[in-house]
């Protein structure tokens, strides 16, 4: 069994997110996400207040014990071994109970039909894909890119230029973080 | 009916309006939301629906659906169906007004509680397609329901308010533990069915809107905020354990009320299809039947 350490995280550095938008423009793209579904979203507080203005970049945060995954009535979650988590769209009713027992709002609903009913959950994949075949075109189709295989960083954190967005082990990411509350001395 | 309607459309429109605006869990409340999760001095919905939902409200539901069912089969195998003769002697109890609005919600409560079921066991039935429809109709069958909940509510309030016969009634649970044919003190609607009664329309009412709030997911409703002063994200949480936890009650004692007029007084079903009752008030609802034989009608 891998450690809690070697479990893959987001981060998001506040002292650097800028608001530029780019890991959210670009999951979008990298994605084909349908309008009105963001799966990553960058939120400012305080806007235009000096000193307390701050940015940050929200995802899924692929829990550790993820509260979607025990509240799903379909049972459509399921964890991998390096704790991204992810859901099956086929088998997902969309109930809404995930966006309830999240804590970070993350999982979203295209609404489809004529009677406006919640369509099949969507949220971040960490890159992952679904439970399809890998790098089939159904996988892409419902669930984007699967980078995680191709050995690639997500598509949001590869492409903030001031590496606020940081991703990959737990161990690895607080160690970064370390490295800069040091150099700057304060934001820990 | 007419009123209905244009309500309905009007509620519709609304949401259709709210949807446009900033939303209530994915904007700028969704940081607040994040920083306020199980915090203390929080509400701590979101853990505690997690909790309730991942643990409990699916056992509840196989314990009410085995359950109840079971004591009353071992209730007709112990004491048995009470069986009246057909008499020459009927009374029109339920014009067709009556018999409409009661088969609508029937037609309703049929389609809604199986599809219920369908949905918190939705594991079991593997998810995706089967699942998804059992919740469109679920919701479907709402509207009906919704359009004669207050008319029916309305029909029967009078014979539904409690009085000091269902003190008696309750002593004796209605004289269904005995196979005696005892005259039971009961107006037009006994203790048992007016316990249905306001479990139907207060229930049914609640799980209409709880039910409705988490369709319509990100409808900002101003007024429910102010008067709870909970978040769109909180709201959903509490109408998710409400919708359950009612959702016991309305199951247990529909499936009462079907037992009850199908099975334990054979033929009691005939009544609300053709209108009319027969002898069997004499004993079920004997006081109803003092009043009516006085008047003359029976
Ligand atoms: S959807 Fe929410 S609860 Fe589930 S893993 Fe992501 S952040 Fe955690
Ligand atoms: S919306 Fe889909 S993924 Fe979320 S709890 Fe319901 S069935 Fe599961």
């Amino acid at each position: 069994m891998m450690s809690e350490l070697s479990k893959m995280k987001f981060y998001c550095d506040t002292n650097r997110c800028i608001e530029c938008f780019a890991c959210s423009v670009a999951c979008a793209e990298a994605h084909d996400l349908p309008t009105g579904i963001s799966r990553r979203k960058v939120i400012t507080l305080f806007n235009g207040v000096e000193g307390k203005e701050i940015s940050t970049s929200i995802a899924c945060m692929h829990c550790t014990d993820a509260p979607c995954e025990q509240v799903c009535p379909v049972d459509c979650f399921y964890i991998r071994e390096d704790g991204i988590v992810l859901h099956d769209k086929n088998r997902c009713i969309g109930c809404g109970y995930c966006l309830y027992a999240c804590p970070f709002g993350a999982p979203q609903f295209p609404r489809d039909g004529a009677f406006g009913a919640k369509g099949a959950m969507d949220k971040c994949t960490m890159c992952a894909g679904g439970p399809l075949e890998t790098n089939s075109v159904h996988e892409r189709e419902l669930y984007g890119q699967n980078r995680i295989a191709e050995g690639k960083v997500p598509m949001c954190a590869s492409i903030c230029s001031t590496n606020a967005l940081l991703v990959g082990d737990a161990e690895s990411v607080s160690a970064i973080y370390r490295k800069r509350v040091v150099g700057r001395g304060r934001g820990a | 009916m007419r009123k209905y309607v244009t309500m309905i459309i009007a509620a519709l429109s609304l949401a259709s309006v709210a949807f446009a605006t900033e939303s209530q869990i994915w904007g700028e409340m969704r940081i607040q939301n994040i920083l306020g999760y199980d915090k203390e001095g929080s509400t701590h919905l979101g853990p505690l629906f997690t909790m309730l939902q991942h643990q409990y409200f699916a056992w509840i539901f196989l314990g009410v659906l085995i359950g109840v069912p079971l004591a009353f089969f071992i209730h007709y195998k112990i004491i048995g169906p009470k069986v009246f003769p057909h008499s020459a002697k009927k009374y029109y109890a339920f014009n067709l007004y009556n018999r409409i609005i009661h088969q609508v919600a029937a037609v309703s409560f049929l389609v809604i509680v199986p599809t219920g079921f369908i949905i918190v066991f939705g594991d079991f039935f593997g998810g995706g397609t089967l699942v998804r429809m059992a919740k469109n109709l679920h919701g479907i069958f709402t509207i009906p329901f919704t359009i004669v909940v207050i008319p029916m509510a309305l029909m029967w309030l009078k014979e539904a308010l409690f009085n000091l016969d269902d003190i008696k009634w309750f002593m004796i649970l209605g004289g269904y533990l005995s196979k005696e044919k005892k005259p039971i003190l009961a107006g037009k609607f006994n203790a048992g069915q007016k316990m249905w009664y306001w479990v139907a329309i207060l229930g049914g009412i609640t799980m209409i809107l709880s039910g409705a709030i988490m369709f319509f997911l990100d409808f900002k409703m101003q007024m429910l905020h102010d008067l709870t002063g909970l978040s769109q994200i909180d709201l959903l949480r509490a109408a998710a354990i409400i919708h359950n936890v009612m959702g016991f009650a309305v199951v247990a004692l529909f499936i009462t009320h079907v037992y009850m007029s199908m099975f334990a007084i054979k033929g009691a079903v005939q009544s609300i299809i053709t209108g009319y009752v027969e002898e069997e008030v004499k004993i079920l609802h004997s006081t109803w039947y003092k009043k009516l034989k006085d008047q003359g009608k029976f």
